[in-house]
């Protein structure tokens, strides 16, 4: 009898405890996944101010930078999902990335100390969004682990706890030393 | 012989000169050892053959205590010539690799940067460290420089206490400007049995201070380092996949496993080595320096590190 409620005793101990860690995991995904959404901000942060200055200097760059301003409009209006947003922000990558090769017919933009100082903020963004992606990933990975392993499969079943999808990388984008080269071309 | 010391008269001159000096000391010092082995001799043969022991012991002790003042009278210029080398040699030496460069013997890492750096996790009880040498390749500025840091243990023995002291690390500490800017800090160390122990607990059972382990993406590098920091997008922001494979690279590069850690926009890196680098030989020649060749490779391969490690890319808000 007392070593039935024993085997109890510790069995519920450690169910809490498991439960306790999937939720501990699970939360490291959602701060995780703040934490690019924290990084985009800051990007999207960076477009006017870049916007300004290289329509000082350009004359031929409308289109593209009435694209950016519309895109940077779309993902900051709030009511989208994160998976739209990750696309906006590729879409916006890759305009930007068009205009930064369309900068080097512009030497006056190129030397102006405050396009330079945005340029490499913009590159740092970049450096950190990538950061961050890699961090959700590894926390997404260590929580599938725990839910899909045994014995985390079994409560993870009960307490209907689902697997996370990675977030996967455009093949543009993988390369995330990319932004070096554009610049120093 | 390589980087260029062959072709340079000014060098070898001073080399020259230094080599009548060390001959000098060499002889010297041969001449005393072998007054003191003869002394040693005299005493243990004379002891053997059963003369009455306080008469050989007297006997030995005269060419002893001449091969000891012969060392004695030496040791000043030995200390001169010690100092000289290092001025004028590898300093000389240095500034063929790189005008910047620059060897200041008697200064150092400081014992509070080498716990600063937290490359260790035991803080020393005896610390030494000399030879700093500083400089700058391209935009990043480093400096480094020999650092030998002990712990002691103190056990009780039947006859008292017995102290013991440990190397916590002996070898070269590289300090260089990162090209990121971060405010948090991020350890990379060799992944050991203790490391890899700790490292599972604090995972999986509960984290202490302020670091978690980062788990990387980069299997290679996961299978040789286990990663602190904290903050795990800071983390990844330094360690970009590029940036593990040239760690990884240097760290193949190395007889033993190198330390590195992030700190206020700074890196450190801990190479272990065995010898003692920028001494002056006593007993083997100037002229074909080959001592001198190994100390200025050391120093390439320190120079080189912030071509290998990229740091001169700076894009990244960092000038």
């Amino acid at each position: 009898m007392i070593i039935a409620l024993i085997i109890i005793g510790v069995m519920f101990l450690f169910g809490i405890f498991f439960y306790n860690s999937l939720i501990g995991k699970k939360n490291q995904v959602t701060n995780a996944f703040s934490a690019i959404d924290v990084m985009l901000k800051k990007r999207f942060d960076l477009i006017p101010n870049l916007v300004e200055v290289v329509k000082q200097y350009t004359t031929y760059e409308q289109g593209t930078l009435t694209k950016i301003v519309e895109l940077r409009a779309k993902a900051t209006s709030g009511n989208i999902t994160p998976a739209e947003k990750a696309q906006l922000d590729s879409e916006l990558s890759s305009s930007m990335k068009g205009l930064m090769v369309n900068i080097e017919n512009y030497p006056d933009l190129k030397a102006n100390s405050n396009f330079i100082n945005l340029q490499t903020t913009w590159t740092e963004s970049e450096e950190q969004i990538a950061a961050a992606r890699r961090t959700y990933n590894a926390t997404v990975t260590d929580y599938n682990n725990a839910i899909m392993m045994f014995p985390g499969s079994l409560f993870a079943g009960m307490l209907n706890f689902q697997p996370t999808p990675v977030l996967e990388t455009a093949a543009e984008e993988r390369k995330n030393i990319s932004a070096k080269e554009l610049f120093n071309n | 012989m390589q980087f260029g010391i062959d072709g340079n008269v000014a060098l070898q001159q001073v080399l020259a000169t230094m080599e009548i000096e060390r001959k000098k000391i060499a002889s010297t010092q041969t001449k005393g050892y072998i007054f003191i082995l003869l002394g040693i001799a005299v005493a243990v043969l004379g002891i053997m053959l059963g003369f009455p022991i306080l008469l050989p012991i007297i006997v030995g002790l005269i060419p002893l205590i001449y091969g000891g003042i012969l060392h004695l009278k030496i040791s000043d210029n030995l200390a001169t010539y010690k100092n000289a080398y290092k001025r004028d040699v590898i300093g000389a030496a240095l500034k063929f690799l790189d005008e910047s460069l620059a060897l200041q013997p008697n200064a150092g890492i400081e014992a509070s940067e080498f716990v600063y750096t937290q490359l260790f996790t035991q803080d020393p009880d005896r610390y030494n460290t000399e030879d700093l040498v500083t400089g700058s390749a391209g935009k990043t500025r480093f400096y480094f420089a020999e650092v030998h840091a002990e712990y002691k243990t103190v056990t009780q023995t039947k006859n008292g206490t017995r102290t013991e002291w440990h190397d916590i690390f002996k070898g070269i500490i590289f300090a260089a400007d990162f090209n990121k800017n971060f405010n948090g800090i991020t350890i990379v160390r060799p992944k050991g049995f203790a490391n890899a122990l700790g490292a599972w607990f604090s995972k999986n059972v509960f984290s202490f201070g302020g670091s978690d382990v980062v788990k990387l993406e980069n299997p290679d590098f996961d299978k040789a380092f286990v990663t602190y920091g904290s903050d795990q997008v800071e983390a990844r922001y330094i360690l970009t996949p590029a940036m593990m494979e040239r760690i990884l690279k240097l760290n193949h590069e190395t007889k033993y496993d190198i330390t590195l850690s992030f700190i206020e926009s700074r890196m450190y890196i801990a190479f272990p080595l065995d010898r003692n680098y920028f001494e002056a030989p006593v007993f083997k020649s100037l002229i074909n320096a080959e001592a001198l060749n190994d100390d200025i490779r050391a120093v390439k391969f320190m120079y080189d590190i912030v071509q290998e490690l990229d740091l001169n890319t700076r894009i990244w808000g960092r000038d």
